[in-house]
C-alpha cells in the first residue's frame, strides 16, 4: 500500500490533469472522482491537492476562475490550458514507458 | 455547523501570511469543506461526525503557507511609507519650530515693541503646515479599490476602511484641540479674562463630541 500511495502522491499533477481533461472541476469534486474511480481506495491529502493546484497554476498548465455563488464562500474552479494538454500528453507517454519498462523489469 | 466549519479554518489560517492568496486559499478551502460535509450528511452521517471527518481529512495546512507569500495589501508600498514617515517628520520638526518662535518672539516682546499675541499668532500660523501634512499623511493609505464582490474583498475593504476613517478622525480631534488651545490663549492674553476662558476647553470638547457623533452617523448611512 506504502508504494501504491508513493506512486499515487508522485503523480498528482498528472491525475488532476486527467480530470480537467474532461470538464472543469474544482477541488472537492476532483477528490470525489477519485474516491469513486478507485472504489474508495484512495483519496488526496488536501494539503497535497491544494499544493499540486497551485504548482499546476504557476507552470501555466491550468487557469482558474471562481463560481457565482452569492451565499457564504465561492467555488474555486479550475480548467486546463493548452499547454497543459501538451504537458498531459508527454507525462502520459512517460507513463506509458515507465510502466511497460517496470513490467519488463518485474516478470 | 457550517459557521464551525469556517471557524476552524479561520484559526488553521491565524498564522498563514495575510496575504490575498492565503484569503483565497482559505475562502476556496471552506467551500469544499462545505460541500464534502453536505454530502455526508446526504449519507446520512450524524452532524457531529460528518464534521469530525471532514476536520480530519484537512489535516496539516501550514505546509501551504510557504507559496503564499506575497506583498502584503494591507499595509502601505515601501514609497509610500517613506513618504508618509518623512512627511511626519516635517510636521513634528514645523510644530516645535513652533514653540521656538513662541518663545522668542514672547523673549523679544521685552526689548521690542511687540504685543504677546502677535507672538501667539505667528506661533498659530507655523502650526498650520504641519497639521495639514499630517491630514495629508492619514490619507496616503494606498486606494483600495474593490473588484469582486465576495466576503474576502468586502472583509479588506473594511479593513482598510476602518484604518482610514479612524486616521482621520484622530486627525480632525487633533486639529480641533489646537484650535482650542490657540484660541484660549488668544482670547485670555487680549482679554485677561483669565477666570472664565478655561470655558473654551469644554466648548471644545462639545465640539468634538458632536464632530464625532456626527460622521459615526455619516458612516452609518
Amino acid at each position: 500500500m506504502s508504494i501504491t500511495s508513493d506512486i499515487l502522491r508522485g503523480h498528482t499533477e498528472a491525475i488532476i490533469l486527467s480530470h480537467l481533461l474532461e470538464q472543469d472541476s474544482y477541488g472537492y469534486q476532483i477528490n470525489k472522482d477519485i474516491m469513486k474511480k478507485t472504489d474508495n481506495r484512495c483519496e488526496l491529502k488536501e494539503a497535497t491537492l491544494y499544493s499540486a493546484f497551485r504548482r499546476l497554476e504557476q507552470a501555466g498548465y491550468i487557469r482558474t476562475y471562481w463560481g457565482d455563488e452569492t451565499v457564504g464562500a465561492r467555488r474555486r474552479y479550475y480548467s486546463i490550458t493548452e499547454e497543459g494538454h501538451r504537458a498531459y500528453q508527454s507525462y502520459k507517454r512517460d507513463w506509458e514507458e515507465a510502466k511497460a519498462t517496470i513490467d519488463q523489469l518485474l516478470t | 455547523m457550517q459557521e464551525k466549519i469556517k471557524q476552524h479554518l479561520d484559526e488553521l489560517f491565524a498564522d498563514a501570511p495575510k496575504t490575498r492568496k492565503a484569503m483565497e486559499l482559505k475562502e476556496e478551502m471552506t467551500r469544499n469543506t462545505i460541500d464534502k460535509y453536505q454530502d455526508l450528511i446526504s449519507e446520512g452521517y450524524q452532524e457531529d461526525a460528518a464534521y469530525q471527518n471532514v476536520i480530519g481529512s484537512i489535516g496539516d495546512v501550514t505546509e501551504l503557507f510557504g507559496d503564499l507569500e506575497e506583498k502584503n495589501l494591507l499595509t502601505l508600498s515601501e514609497a509610500d511609507r517613506r513618504k508618509k514617515a518623512l512627511l511626519t517628520a516635517i510636521a513634528v520638526g514645523l510644530y516645535i519650530f513652533a514653540g521656538v518662535v513662541l518663545f522668542g518672539t514672547t523673549l523679544l516682546a521685552d526689548y521690542y515693541a511687540i504685543n504677546n499675541t502677535l507672538a501667539l499668532v505667528l506661533a498659530g500660523l507655523v502650526c498650520i503646515p504641519p497639521t495639514c501634512m499630517l491630514v495629508y499623511a492619514s490619507y496616503m493609505y494606498p486606494d483600495y479599490t474593490k473588484r469582486e464582490e465576495s466576503l474576502v474583498e468586502q472583509y479588506k475593504e473594511s479593513r482598510y476602511s476602518g484604518n482610514r476613517e479612524k486616521a482621520v478622525m484622530t486627525s480632525i480631534s487633533s486639529i480641533i484641540w489646537l484650535l482650542t488651545l490657540a484660541l484660549y490663549f488668544l482670547i485670555s492674553f487680549t482679554s485677561g479674562g483669565w477666570h472664565v476662558t478655561w470655558v473654551i476647553f469644554l466648548i471644545g470638547g462639545c465640539i468634538q463630541a458632536i464632530v464625532t457623533l456626527v460622521y459615526s452617523l455619516r458612516r452609518r448611512n
